[in-house]
């Protein structure tokens, strides 16, 4: 374990802190108790010495003064705190008159005042509380009581508030210590799992048990480290695909160059070089341009510049731009007929009309000839899709799931044109957008919805028409 | 045929002026904002061509700007490296009359030039479209072969339209994307190729003489005999 350093260990510091806080609680409640005890014996022994100098000076003073030293002679043989109690009576000239004190203070004592002296009460030394005061006839009396009592209870309670400080002081450091190793424990599979990770395990994960807070503090760390790790894979996926999907028609471009130079340097043969090699960075060009959609879609930046778009419209533009082609590849396309005016989703028409191509595309090419593809735009709820069903063969339900991951592409598919990156976009265009992706086994075929929030559409917006004359002369 | 070019990157100044130059333009280029925007508001053109991005704290945005605040209407062609819908959308707002993307081929920037200039200076616009024995009449929509008539689809008929009203000038995909389809991106698949294939069935298929033509690697040309195109071999 490393040295014990306070700034380095949170569990001591807070072991430490609740100690400072028990420590303090026990002194003041030791304050308390003190002058709760001590205290109110001082002032009771103080109010006791007044009231008997005082009753002594009214009841004597003005009667002989033979009488009052009976009276202190009785007191003192009367058993009650005689072995505490001082009495003294002085003439103006100084002389012990009565009472049981060998020495006492001289003329300088300051009368009416409790102050404290040492004297020799019966022979003996004594710490004493003293009350003096003048009598009529000029002698002095003094009144006391010896504190040698009160002084071993204060001795006793000091010292068990001490031991009680000593026991608790001790206490508190040995908390911070048991609680510093107990969090030193709980912390250091965390720091291991995270120095393996560092080192380039990155299937390390932080080992949980129980369910407390470092063990809820562990799984949210494992669930974050299962996600940068898919998407660490992700890009790592990525970077390969890309790699390999541009030195493919890199390298078919630099073999067409390549073949142009080295043949007989005819014009034709040059120019067919050249074409083959613009076609192929075409390629290329339009593979960039497909990942900086995505991008783009991901970064989700367009939000702003959102407009309300009509989805069945939407839907009715694509259906007519790709019917020449479904008829071409044998297949039959049909839009299902909607409630019009209600198909109102905020967003950019032009992604949410490539998503919409995109998806056509994908139905036709896979569907095969003869089949059908059923075009919708329903509402669902707060929602409004974009359906494109097919009825071909379908994708299995295991690469459902994977449909959506740049440049997966289902076995079936690897020898068609394409690049595996259609339904990322659309994926990507329609979380942009708010909404999601759905890819359902239709059975047969595959069945894919983009679901959108729907917005109310504005009164003065009517259904528009397919086509007018206004906008067949507009070119 | 006056053109202004202003672009500050040297390999696509000279690709485009000269591509222009050969197709018989008469052509200044300019390579920064500055002297592009002095350029373009004191001198008269056909066609200014500039680029979204340039040096000299004047951008191709706030000359397209300064043009239309000062009520000339010179057809104004955007090139861009910024290709998202919004960069289109922001440039043509500002007063372009079309956007072109780079990495863009010099056959698509032309085919879009001649457009524009033809935009600019329009031929009388009768009611009725006629090349050879074609004719779509545009207030019935008919369409009729010679004596024969033809039967189309409303998205047929646009296309057809546009084709003709374009008629000799090669159309690319893109263009046609965008007139016929409203379509502002590329859809990446021969949709084009295919919907041109079935115009041509409906309209050349047992006529003579032919009158869609491809222009390899650029797009289409409608036209009684195929026309030569300038810039593409």
């Amino acid at each position: 374990m490393a040295p014990f350093r306070l700034s380095h260990s949170v569990g001591a510091r807070l072991a430490l802190g609740n100690g400072a806080l028990l420590v303090t609680l026990i002194v003041v409640i030791a304050a308390v108790f003190y002058f709760g005890t001590v205290g109110v014996l001082a002032r009771s022994t103080d109010g006791k010495i007044i009231s008997i100098s005082n009753r002594l000076r009214e009841e004597y003073g003005a009667r002989a003064p033979a009488e009052l030293v009976r009276e202190i002679n009785h007191e003192l043989a009367d058993g009650i705190d005689s072995d505490t109690e001082i009495f003294l009576v002085t003439s103006p000239a100084g002389e012990r008159v009565v009472g049981n004190l060998t020495t006492w203070p001289t003329a300088a004592t300051p009368l009416g005042k409790l102050i404290n002296r040492e004297l020799i009460r019966d022979g003996r030394p004594s710490s004493a509380r003293l009350y003096v005061q003048p009598l009529p006839n000029g002698n002095l009396l003094y009144v006391g009581r010896d504190l040698s009592e009160q002084r071993a209870i204060r001795t006793l309670v000091l010292q068990a508030l001490e031991a009680a400080v000593a026991v608790s002081l001790v206490l508190v450091v040995m908390g911070a210590w048991l609680s510093r190793r107990q969090i030193e424990r709980r912390i250091s599979g965390i720091r291991h799992t995270a120095r393996q990770i560092e080192s380039g395990h990155l299937d390390e994960r932080i080992p949980v048990s129980g369910d407390d807070e470092f063990a809820r503090l562990g799984s949210d760390i494992n669930r974050m480290l299962d996600r940068i790790e898919q998407l660490m894979n992700g890009v790592r996926h990525v970077s390969n695909a890309i790699a390999h999907d541009l030195r493919t028609p890199l390298g078919r471009v630099r073999a067409r160059l390549d073949e142009g130079l080295r043949r007989e340097a005819t014009v034709p043969a040059l120019k067919e070089a050249a074409r083959g090699a613009i076609d192929g960075i075409d390629d290329l060009i339009l593979l960039l341009n497909k990942l900086l959609q995505i991008a783009e879609a991901e970064s989700g930046m367009r939000a702003e510049s959102f407009e309300r778009v009509k989805l069945g419209a939407v839907v009715n533009d694509m259906a007519e731009l790709y019917d020449a082609a479904a008829e071409e590849a044998g297949i039959h396309l049909a839009v299902a007929s909607e409630p019009a005016a209600t198909q109102w989703t905020l967003g950019d028409r032009d992604l949410l009309a490539t998503a919409v191509a995109s998806l056509i595309d994908n139905a036709i090419k896979y569907a095969g000839r003869g089949a059908t593809v059923e075009l919708a735009a329903p509402i669902r709820g707060d929602e409004v899709a974009i359906v494109v069903r097919d009825n071909g063969p379908g994708v299995a339900p295991a690469e459902l799931p994977r449909l959506t991951e740049r440049f997966y592409r289902i076995n079936r598919a690897r020898n068609q044109p394409g690049n595996g990156l259609g339904l990322t976009i659309v994926a990507a265009i329609a979380t942009m957008h708010g909404g999601r992706l759905e890819l359902v086994d239709a059975q047969p075929g595959l069945r894919a919805s983009i679901l959108l929030p729907r917005a109310t559409p504005h009164a003065s917006e009517a259904p528009e028409m397919a086509l007018s004359l206004t906008n067949l002369s507009d070119s | 045929m006056r053109s202004l070019v202003i672009e500050d990157e040297p390999d696509t100044a000279l690709y485009v002026c000269n591509g222009l130059r050969e197709s018989g333009h008469a052509v200044t280029c300019c390579d920064n904002g500055l002297d592009g925007l002095h350029l373009a508001l004191n001198e008269i053109w056909d066609l200014v061509i500039v680029d979204r991005l340039l040096p000299g704290g004047v951008d191709g945005l706030s000359i397209v700007r300064r043009l239309r605040e000062l009520g000339k209407k010179t057809p104004v062609l955007i090139l861009s490296a910024l290709t998202s819908t919004d960069e289109r959308v922001r440039g043509l707002r500002q007063g372009g009359d079309d956007y072109i993307s780079k990495p863009f081929a010099f056959a698509e920037l032309l085919a879009r030039v001649e457009a524009l200039l033809r935009r600019a200076h329009p031929a009388q616009d009768g009611t009725e479209l006629r090349v050879a024995d074609l004719a779509l009449d545009m207030r019935t929509l008919l369409v009729t072969r010679g004596a024969v008539p033809i039967a189309l689809q409303p998205r047929e008929l646009r296309l057809l339209a546009y084709l003709m009203r374009n008629e000799g000038q090669v159309v690319t995909r893109t263009m046609l994307l965008e007139a016929v389809w409203d379509c502002h991106f590329d859809p990446q698949t021969n949709v084009i190729d295919v919907q041109i294939s079935r115009l041509r069935s409906k309209i050349d298929r047992g006529f003579s003489p032919a009158l869609i033509h491809t222009v390899r690697g650029v797009g289409y040309v409608l036209g009684e005999r195929r026309a030569g195109v300038p810039g593409v071999p």
